[in-house]
Parts: C-alpha cells; sequence; structure tokens
C-alpha cells in the first residue's frame, strides 16, 4: 500500500512575536512569523510512518504553495517521507479550497499514474484542518473531485486481513469505519507524538531534489485553478476586537474576582433574554437580488435526536429569510425522519425536504452528499446553512464542491448585503464573516461564481427562535437513488457513550486543559472548584475539559467541550490551564461569562474571557475556592 | 520502511558547533577558501536554536569592517540587512553618568577613542547571524538548526565531533513513540563556536586540560528589551547612549556594568543593562534591574510612549586574556564567545568572534592541505589570533576587569583610574568565579514597575517541549534549603531572568520551559548546585530582533 500525505505550510500562530502585531490595523504581519508545517499534517504523516509499519510501501508528501514551500517537503523527508512534492504555479495564487482542492487531485492523479505505475492500492492523508484557514475542506472536496471516500477525525488505522479499519471521533462517541474501495482519504485529529528530524535524514533531505509540478505538468483545467477558479472571495479582514465586545479584565484579588462575578451574573439574569432580531436591509431600488430561492438548512439528527444547533440555524435563516422576502427550508436526510418535520416547522422551516432511505440510517459522506445534492439541484435555494459540527464540516464542503458553491467555514455572523468593488456589483448576497488564523483575525467573505451560498456557521451563536407548535409548513418528499455503491465505507462498529445533556444542562461548566498536567492534578483541582460554585451559586455546576485534558486520559470523553467534543453555552464558564485553542474557544464561547486562570499572561482563552486570572493554577485555584467560600459565608450573615 | 539514506551523512570534513557571528565567518571563510583552491571538502554548521539567530544576542554596535575579509563588497550588497545597518550608522554617541535623579555628561574629551562608536553600526545580531546563514548557504556550507550538540567524541586523543542530544524522551526519561537517537557527527576539525558557558565546551577544555593555569572565567548578564517607540519620539535615530551609575544604590558602585540605550531602525530601540555576576545581592532580579533602570527620569523621558516588543538575556565572558582557555587541541579550536573573546574595556565582542572565525578558518585551510588536523597544526590559529587586532586588544585590556573586581569596594571611579595603569602590570591579577561573590545583603529593590518578568520571557519566544526530561536540575535539593536558611531566600528566584525557579510551600519548582539559555544559573548559584544541560534541539528562545 502506498501513501499520499497532503501538507501545508502555515504561518507559526503559536509563536506569534508581538511585533507582528498591526494594532492600528488590528491585524497580523505575516512576514513576521515563522513559516513552519501545520501541527496536525505532521500528525498525518505520523499516522502515514506508523501505517506503513504495517502495509509497506511509498511515502509521498504533497503540498501547493510558493517555490519556498519545498521547506516543509525537505522536513517531511526529514521525518521520514520518502518524496515529496510540490505544486507550484502563479496561476495557483488566490485559491480557496475548491480552487486548492481540484489542482491537488490532478497531482494525485499523476502521482498515482507516475510514482505509484498506476496503482489504486493508496491512502491519502491528511491533517483534520490547518491553522491558518481552519476551514477543514479542502480534503473532503478533493475525496469528491476523486469520487472516493473519506473518513474524518481519525485516531487509529488497524488492518485486519484485507481490511483497513478507521477508528474516528463522532460527537457523541467514537466509530470504527472501514472504506469499501482504495483509494480512500482519511483525516487525522491529533494523535501521536510528532516525529523528530534526524540529523542523517534531514541532511539528505537537502540534497534530494523534491519534485515542482506547474499547472501544465498536472494538466489542470486553468479556468479551475487560482482566483478565478475559485467561488468564495475574502471582501474584508478586521480585527476580532471590532466583532467581540469582551474586555478581559485581569485581577489578582481573588475576592474581587468574587465579586465581580456576582455582580456580572446577576445582571445577565435581569437581561431580556428575547431580543427580537431583526435586519435593516433593504433591497436598493430597481434592483433585483442576485441569487433566488428558499433559504435551507440541513438538519444534523442522531438516531432521531436533532442536534441543538439546527434549531438555532433555522433561527437564523427566518430572519434571513424574512429580510430576502423567501422561504425557510429544512433538509432531513435519514431512515424513518419524517416524524421529525412537525419539530422542524415549530422551530421556523416553512418547507421540510425530506429524503428517507434505509441506506442513509447512517450518516457518510458520499451518500449524504449524492443525496443532498441531489435535493440542491431540483429545488436550487439561494442559501445553504450548514451547523459547524464535526459533521456539518465534513459533508458541507463535499456538497459545496459537487454542485459548484462556494461555501464558507464556521462562521460568526451572517448578513444580507450589496456589494461593490471595482465592476463588479452584487446585490443582495450572504456575506459570511469568520474568525482566521486561530481566531486573530476575523475575515468576511462573499460567494463567487456560485449556484448556492453555503456556510458552516458555529454552533451556539445564533439564537433559535421559541418553538410554535402551530405553526404550519409543508412536507416534500425528495426521491433519490441511492445503491450500496454509493456508501464508500461500512461503518463496523458504533459506540455512542451515554447521552450527554447533562454538560449541556449545566448553569456553570468548570473545564480543565492539559495546564492540570496529571489526572491527580485534574481530580484535586476540577472537581472542588466545581463544589465551590454549585454551593455558592446554588446551580448546578459540571466538569468539562479540553481535548487534550481527555486524551490525556483525566477525564471520560462525555465531558469534552470543543469542536469534536460538546458545544456548551453555559452562564459561567471557567476555564483552568485551557490555552484557548480554537477547537476549544468554538465550543465555549458563547458562555455568558467566561473566567480564564492561565500562567500564561498571553494564552489565546484570555481574548474570549471576561475575567483573567494569570498565576499558577496550583496557587489560584485553592484561592479562590476560598474567596467563593468567604464570600458566601458574608452573604449569608 | 524509509528509503535508506546513506551512513556518510553523519560526517564531515570541518563541523562548526554553533551558528553564531564566529562560526559562521569561519565557515563562509573556510568555503571561500576550499572553493578557490577547488577542493570540496564539506563544511557544516550545527545549531541548536531553530532558526539561525534565535538563539543569538547581542548589544550590538558593530564595526563592520571586519566584513571586508569576508564579503568584499559588502557595502553594495542588496541584501536588506545591509541596507538597514548603512542606516544606522552611530552619528550621536554619548556617555552619561547617571545620579538617581540626573543625567550628566561624561565629556567625550575624556574618553578613550577606542570607547568611541560614530561610524560603527548598530545591528541585530540575530539578524547579522541570518544575513551570514543566507550567504553561507549560498557559497555551499550546510547550515542544520535545531541539533544540540550534547558531548563531544573522543578517538585516540582527537576530538573526532560531537554526540547530538536525544530527542523524544519523555520527564521520566523513558524513550516515547518519537524517540531519535542523539547521532554522532563525526569530522576532521570540530569548530567550537557554542558561545559562552555550553556545558559541552566543559567537557571539551576538562577532558583536553585547556583551562588548566588560566584565571577562572567570569561573567556578566545583559538583560535587554526591544522597544517601540511612537513615530513622534524623544530618541530619535542613529544614535546610541551608554550609561554608568544608576541604578547602583550608591555613588560608589555596588555591581559592575552599566546601560546602553540604542537606536535600531523604524522607531526601534534596544534598552539593556549589564550587570557584572560578581554581585554581592542575594535578591537581585536582573530582568527588574531593567525596569528600574528604565523608570529612571532621564530614560523614561527618551522611551516614553515605548512599548516592549522583545526581550531577552545572555551572559557575557568578562575575565579577558587571562581566563582565556586554550584555543586549539587535537582536532578542535575554540572560536568567539566560547574562547572568552570579549574585551569589556569596549564593551566589545562581535568583531573578535568575527575575525576569531576567519582566522580559524585559515588554519584550518592549511591544515587540511596538509592533512594535518593535530594541536601543533593547528595552532596557526592562535598565532594569527594573538598577532591580529583581536589579540592586540585583548592583551591590552588584561588586566583591566580584574581592577574593578579588586577596587569594587572603593568602587568604580577608583577603579577607572586604575584602567589605566592596568596594561602596565606586569603580572597577571586574579579573578575569582562568580558564584563565590554572593552576600547575605540584599538590595531590597521595589520590584513593581515595569513590566514582570514572566511577560518579558513571553517576548523572548521561548519554547520547550513539556514532556522532555528537565534540562535543568539540582545537584542536591538539600542544598537548596540551606542555601535559604543562609540568605533568607533562594538567590536564583531572584537572578535568573527567566524565572525558571520558584519555591512554592518550602518546595523548589522548575518551570525549564521558562528558560532563556543565558545559563546564569551555572555560575551564580552559590552551592554550585544547579545543572544545565542542552535541552532538546529547536527548543529554547525565538530571538528575532535581538
Amino acid at each position: 500500500m502506498n501513501y499520499i500525505v497532503l501538507i501545508k505550510q502555515v504561518p507559526d500562530i503559536r509563536h506569534i512575536p508581538k511585533e507582528a502585531w498591526d494594532w492600528e490595523k488590528g491585524t497580523l504581519k505575516r512576514g513576521l512569523l515563522d513559516n513552519v508545517c501545520n501541527e496536525l499534517d505532521k500528525q498525518a504523516m505520523a499516522m502515514a510512518l506508523s501505517m506503513r509499519k504495517d502495509r509497506d510501501g511509498k511515502i509521498i508528501a504533497l503540498t501547493m504553495g510558493p517555490p519556498f514551500a519545498t521547506e516543509i517537503l525537505r522536513y517531511a523527508m526529514s521525518i521520514g517521507i520518502d518524496e515529496g512534492v510540490l505544486i507550484t504555479d502563479r496561476k495557483f495564487a488566490g485559491a480557496d479550497t475548491t480552487a486548492t482542492a481540484y489542482p491537488l487531485a490532478q497531482a494525485i492523479r499523476k502521482i498515482q499514474k507516475e510514482i505509484f505505475a498506476g496503482s489504486d492500492d493508496f491512502v491519502v492523508l491528511a491533517g483534520m484542518q490547518s491553522v491558518d484557514g481552519d476551514t477543514a475542506q479542502v480534503p473532503p472536496q478533493l475525496a469528491e473531485e476523486l469520487g472516493i471516500a473519506n473518513i474524518s477525525y481519525v485516531t487509529t488505522v488497524t488492518f485486519e486481513k484485507d481490511n483497513m479499519l478507521a477508528e474516528r471521533i463522532t460527537r457523541r462517541g467514537a466509530e470504527t469505519v472501514s472504506p469499501t474501495k482504495m483509494p480512500c482519504l482519511l483525516t487525522v485529529t491529533e494523535w501521536a507524538e510528532t516525529p523528530f528530524p534526524s540529523f542523517a535524514r534531514t541532511r539528505w533531505a537537502e540534497k534530494e531534489t523534491t519534485r515542482e509540478w506547474s499547472v501544465e505538468d498536472i494538466e489542470a483545467d486553468t479556468t479551475r485553478v487560482g482566483l478565478g477558479g475559485s467561488r468564495t472571495n475574502v471582501v474584508k479582514i478586521f480585527s476580532p476586537k471590532e466583532s467581540s465586545n469582551r474586555v478581559c479584565i485581569f485581577e489578582h484579588d481573588l475576592n474581587k474576582v468574587v465579586q465581580g462575578l456576582k455582580e456580572t451574573y446577576n445582571k445577565k439574569l435581569n437581561e431580556i433574554s428575547s431580543e427580537a432580531v431583526t435586519s435593516d436591509y433593504k433591497l436598493p431600488e430597481g434592483k433585483q437580488s442576485d441569487y433566488k430561492g428558499d433559504v435551507c438548512v440541513y438538519v444534523e439528527q442522531d438516531d432521531g435526536e436533532i442536534h441543538p444547533a439546527t434549531y438555532e440555524l433555522l433561527g437564523k435563516a427566518a430572519e434571513l429569510a424574512a429580510t430576502l422576502g423567501e422561504k425557510v427550508g429544512a433538509v432531513l436526510v435519514g431512515s424513518n425522519v419524517k416524524g421529525l418535520s412537525d419539530a422542524l416547522i415549530s422551530y421556523g422551516a416553512d418547507k421540510v425536504f425530506v429524503i428517507d432511505n434505509p441506506l442513509l440510517a447512517h450518516f457518510l459522506p458520499t451518500s449524504y452528499t449524492k443525496a443532498i445534492s441531489r435535493m440542491v439541484e431540483q429545488h436550487e435555494p439561494q442559501i445553504m446553512l450548514f451547523s459547524a459540527t464535526p459533521q456539518g464540516r465534513e459533508l458541507a464542503p463535499r456538497i459545496a464542491y459537487k454542485t459548484n458553491s462556494g461555501l464558507t467555514a464556521d462562521c460568526t455572523q451572517l448578513d444580507i448585503v450589496d456589494f461593490t468593488r471595482g465592476k463588479k456589483e452584487a446585490t443582495a448576497i450572504l456575506k459570511q464573516t469568520r474568525p482566521a488564523l486561530g481566531g486573530n483575525i476575523m475575515a468576511s467573505i462573499v460567494s463567487q461564481n456560485s449556484k448556492v451560498q453555503m456556510t458552516t456557521a458555529r454552533p451556539g451563536v445564533f439564537a433559535a427562535i421559541e418553538p410554535d407548535s402551530t405553526r404550519k409548513g409543508e412536507v416534500i418528499d425528495v426521491v433519490v437513488e441511492i445503491t450500496e455503491d454509493d456508501l464508500g465505507a461500512k461503518i463496523v462498529t458504533s459506540e455512542l457513550l451515554p447521552s450527554t445533556s447533562e454538560l449541556s444542562d449545566a448553569t456553570i461548566i468548570v473545564g480543565g486543559g492539559k495546564g492540570l498536567r496529571t489526572k491527580e492534578g485534574f481530580d484535586k483541582y476540577i472537581h472542588p472548584l466545581v463544589e465551590g460554585f454549585e454551593q455558592y451559586f446554588g446551580e448546578q455546576a459540571m466538569a468539562g475539559a479540553s481535548r487534550m485534558a481527555v486524551e490525556s486520559g483525566f477525564i471520560e470523553r462525555t465531558h469534552q467541550v470543543g469542536q469534536t467534543g460538546q458545544t456548551v453555552k453555559p452562564t459561567i464558564y471557567v476555564a483552568v490551564g485551557i490555552s484557548g485553542a480554537i477547537q476549544h474557544v468554538t465550543g465555549m464561547q458563547s458562555s455568558d461569562i467566561i473566567i480564564a486562570i492561565n500562567r500564561d499572561p498571553d494564552a489565546a482563552i484570555f481574548k474570549v474571557a471576561d475575567f483573567g486570572i494569570v498565576g499558577d493554577l496550583e496557587e489560584v485555584v485553592p484561592g479562590l475556592i476560598k474567596a467563593l467560600k468567604t464570600s458566601e459565608v458574608q452573604q449569608n450573615v | 520502511m524509509s528509503k535508506a539514506v546513506g551512513s556518510d551523512l553523519n560526517k564531515a570534513d570541518i563541523l562548526f558547533v554553533g551558528a553564531g557571528p564566529a562560526s559562521l565567518a569561519g565557515a563562509i571563510k573556510l568555503q571561500q577558501l576550499l572553493k578557490e583552491s577547488g577542493r570540496s571538502e564539506s563544511v557544516v554548521v550545527v545549531e541548536k536554536g531553530n532558526k539561525v539567530g534565535n538563539h543569538t544576542l547581542s548589544g550590538a554596535i558593530f564595526d563592520a569592517e571586519v566584513l571586508d575579509e569576508l564579503l568584499p563588497d559588502w557595502k553594495q550588497d542588496e541584501h536588506p540587512f545591509i541596507k538597514k545597518m548603512l542606516e544606522n550608522e552611530v552619528q550621536k554617541d554619548s556617555v552619561k553618568y547617571l545620579t538617581h535623579h540626573f543625567a550628566v555628561s561624561v565629556p567625550n574629551f575624556i574618553l578613550p577613542s577606542d570607547m568611541k562608536n560614530e561610524g560603527l553600526y548598530t545591528v541585530s545580531i540575530s539578524e547579522l547571524t541570518a544575513m551570514l546563514a543566507e550567504k553561507a548557504t549560498q557559497l555551499g556550507v550546510e547550515i542544520y538548526t535545531g541539533f544540540a550538540a550534547r558531548d563531544i567524541v573522543e578517538e585516540n586523543g582527537f576530538v573526532k565531533g560531537v554526540k547530538l542530544g536525544d530527542k523524544g524522551l519523555n520527564q521520566e526519561g523513558e524513550k516515547q513513540s518519537n524517540y531519535v537517537a542523539g547521532e554522532e557527527i563525526k569530522a576532521n576539525v570540530t569548530v567550537f563556536g557554542n558561545g559562552c558557558l555550553d556545558p559541552v565546551l566543559d567537557r571539551l577544555t576538562d577532558k583536553f586540560e585547556m583551562t588548566k593555569d588560566k584565571n577562572p572565567q567570569i561573567y556578566s548578564v545583559g538583560v535587554k528589551e526591544i522597544i517601540k517607540l511612537p513615530e513622534e519620539n524623544n530618541f530619535g535615530s542613529n544614535r546610541v547612549i551608554h550609561t554608568m551609575g544608576f541604578p547602583n544604590r550608591r555613588l560608589t558602585p555596588d555591581v559592575f556594568g552599566g546601560g546602553t540605550i540604542y537606536s535600531m531602525g523604524g522607531n526601534y530601540v534596544a534598552v539593556a543593562l549589564i550587570m557584572g555576576l560578581d554581585w554581592r545581592y542575594c535578591d537581585l532580579n536582573p530582568q527588574q534591574e531593567l525596569q528600574v533602570y528604565k523608570s529612571h527620569k532621564y530614560v523614561s523621558k527618551l522611551i516614553e510612549g515605548g512599548e516592549v516588543v522583545a526581550y531577552g538575556a545572555k551572559t557575557i565572558p568578562e575575565g579577558g586574556y587571562y581566563s582565556m582557555p586554550e584555543l586549539v587541541t587535537n582536532g578542535a579550536v575554540i572560536i568567539g564567545d566560547a574562547a572568552g573573546l570579549v574585551n569589556i574595556r569596549k564593551m566589545k565582542g562581535l568583531q573578535y568572534a568575527v575575525k576569531s572565525g576567519i582566522v580559524a578558518a585559515e588554519a584550518i585551510f592549511a591544515s587540511i592541505q596538509k592533512g594535518d588536523y593535530s594541536k601543533e597544526s593547528l595552532s596557526a590559529y592562535k598565532t594569527a589570533l594573538d598577532d591580529s587586532f583581536v589579540g592586540k586588544d585583548m592583551r591590552g585590556a588584561r588586566n583591566y576587569r580584574q581592577v574593578f573586581e579588586k577596587a569594587k569596594r572603593v568602587g568604580v571611579y577608583l577603579g577607572a583610574p586604575l584602567t589605566k595603569i592596568q596594561r602596565l602590570l606586569p603580572f597577571r591579577l586574579k579573578t575569582h568565579p562568580d558564584y563565590k561573590s554572593m552576600k547575605k545583603s540584599k538590595l531590597k529593590r521595589d520590584y513593581s514597575e515595569g513590566v514582570d518578568r514572566l511577560t518579558d520571557v513571553s517576548y523572548s519566544g521561548t519554547f520547550h517541549r513539556e514532556e522532555q526530561p528537565s534540562h535543568i536540575t539540582f545537584v542536591n535539593t538539600d542544598d537548596c534549603r540551606e542555601c535559604e536558611a543562609k540568605y533568607g531566600l533562594n538567590p536564583c528566584v531572584c537572578f535568573c531572568p527567566g524565572e525558571v525557579y520558584k519555591v512554592e510551600e518550602g518546595k523548589m519548582m522548575l518551570s525549564p520551559s521558562n528558560c532563556l539559555h543565558c545559563k546564569t544559573c551555572r555560575v551564580k548559584c552559590p552551592y554550585e548546585n544547579i545543572v544545565w544541560e542542552v535541552p532538546e534541539g529547536a527548543d529554547g528562545p525565538k530571538y528575532k530582533v535581538m
């Protein structure tokens, strides 16, 4: 078996020198950041190296970028990869994920032909996402272009006779998936120690030549690459400060922290929570909107249980549809799911498109892509929203690619706007705003040359409307023929962890991270702090954890908060020893009040916190518990 | 299986350890000589920093004339570093004596001519080394960063290269899944340009008895911040200021050293404080002393509205001529800071480092031609260095620093005239290791102003993989308790510019991840109780503009 690992050169956002910030513009001077190999791509290479121990073969590292991107190919070779391929051409500049996936797929076809002697017994591996773009879209789109299965969030791969078994993380547990055909694509989540280069291999890699292929070499259609081949366009980059009203108050005096917390808490309780959302967009007179059709929402469901983020999206879709004078559609896929239509209608759907098929009982990217793409072709919505959940981010890229639509990942803001740039004029289009570069900058993006404007939206950001069971809506059956062949992979085992509703029900969550170092540390500090908060506020408090804490075995996965865990929205979130990686922040940033305890004053977590305590948690946590107790006693006196 | 990659990859002809200015200059020179004579010996540089420049720090005022020998047409070079350097020629040069409240100009005419800086350039040594590395690579020198030499390889009385440190051990020293054993890199000549206080250097000088009958080396620590000033600022450009006095507490100065403020171009200034490690205060915190320095009325006015963007610390060997180790042994030479080539009277080391690299390269080239790498053959380096301006300057200042040590009680102002006659002294003045100078006396300074130490540490960009074995250990922790009992505190908690040491609930706690690789702790612990080893390659500070 052979291997192709997709790698990407990215700015080193773990070490941002202070002078790299442009405070006036609120953006980063990328030139001052080191260029490094994307961390998760190193994990993908580590996985390929480990798979090769079972199934020997060649490992090729493939990247697209400017000529100096050969640096990471040499790095790849220094840790054990056999050959490096760089596709580089001025014509690739300005590419979005669609215009990146296509030439990469062309390069893979060429590798298969020329290096693997035509054999299709190979696996494409990629990191789950890159730290700069952070879209996680290229691998699924590339799989769509190649017409192969993609298995995402893979943690381990084993071989059993002729079968490859990939274990992957799902929202509620884990599954083992086996591809039914080769080649296939795996995206890898953090799973092992990053390999180190040896001196000998580094020196060898330095002397070895790497392949550099141009747009002609890979026989790519030039209209499908670069800015021209892109279906999205970044229209504005700005500082996250403009969009967030959180200002972290740093405080050393823990009694003051508790006092401030209580005051803010009481204030939040009194706030009127159900503000009516309105948009003041008006279609300019004499103009026609560029897109026509419904505003659709993909319904994410597990065994008949609808993901709460779907309701949030219906809320947002209702607002957008009202602005545009269109209807809200819900796209419901599964087996025996029609019964869920009423709930969707009560939350704002005017139409429910139902694709019901026994073969769609379990989510698999290839079959779901086929089903939904057919619906899109038949009913031509103008906007399609997916939740930026693991499933949404796995599925949406393929559908967007197949339906020639632009897709923006992980949006936190969606508006209808008119837009002019040069001679180009757009009317009533969807402006999609999202954090990028690990949350260090914000980018506003619009679709171009797109059938549908597609977006994955961050869970917990938009509000669901109050359900109304008297609402009426239309249920439309969409017939799509699905065969076994469309599945691409089969689910071998599926392990559903106990229901996790408790964590999302908690008013207060104390999340522990890697900073706690050991399970003993987690037990010693997090649980007493949970009790402390519970007693002080008289509300249910629970322990949460970052992915690293879960991976390190501090606590079960059901407590994991973040992109591959749960999205929570408690009144108070306390982040203890959590650095604030975007994957975690995604899952908790909508909490009403956020307190962060970290020894690193520059930790990203403080950017989303209301209260910040800089210090060693061994000191701060006991102090905070004491302050909660003292303050409680005073309250009761 | 990975593609097999031949075994001769672990062999070089000439190996430079450490990609500082000395090594890079040497590698460039050697490669030029080899090329000119049509030879193809391999010249390899290994560096523990993640990138060239990440672990270099200096003032720095650069006497660029020394580049003539290396890059003949450098003034016409379009390299951004050269252009920036030329823009930063020193035009205003002054020395101030700072009392607690005022700054008094020290008139130019009483300063020796070699302490004047007009016509020289202020540079970032991180940027200088990065430029030299580019030039070296273009010539065909092989530079590998992220590889830390941990020991020397010896065969039959010859140095035959270095052994790298292991990577991928966990805190307990067990092998992780990504373990890579430290490789040996063999070479005919190993050039040690690994800077001040590298333990690998001790292994070399101990094994080959290269410090026998020498004065103990003594050191300063320099702490430095790069500050971005507003467009409209009080400092201006092309300006350097050296200060004496404050933050010394008394008229008779109690800590040897002084402050520097240099314009670095683009509204950046470098503010640094250099302190002789023979200070006696057990509670002196160099990073905080820098904050005290910056709070002086004169200094704070100059840097008004500025914001710290980078921070770092480095030790400087200042024992001078009599503290220099033997520079040559079978199969090895020592250059730059590692050789103690700092002239503390001029407060300069950079051009000596560069020159020593060049001279060493010439001697090595002659040895390659002869095929003789013995001490005798390589000794041409020592002779040539002695004959060059480096030897002359080093001999000229040979008792300079010792005079201050002797005169400490009476102070620098008595010491200063003594320095005029120090070169006439026909004998050698002794030095004493820095750790011996620690006394129970305290500065009792209010360290609450300015940037706190941990924040500054974050500006250094330092980073160490947490899971590796601590690269800093104690010989025994009982000594720490005894030390605390004696001084009323553990001095390491104060003297470390990186806040590596911390006492919690009566227990010494280490944060090796904060380490700036200055190695002050190797020489300042009064119990000589701290062992500093080179951590995994690529870890450590990430200086870019230092």
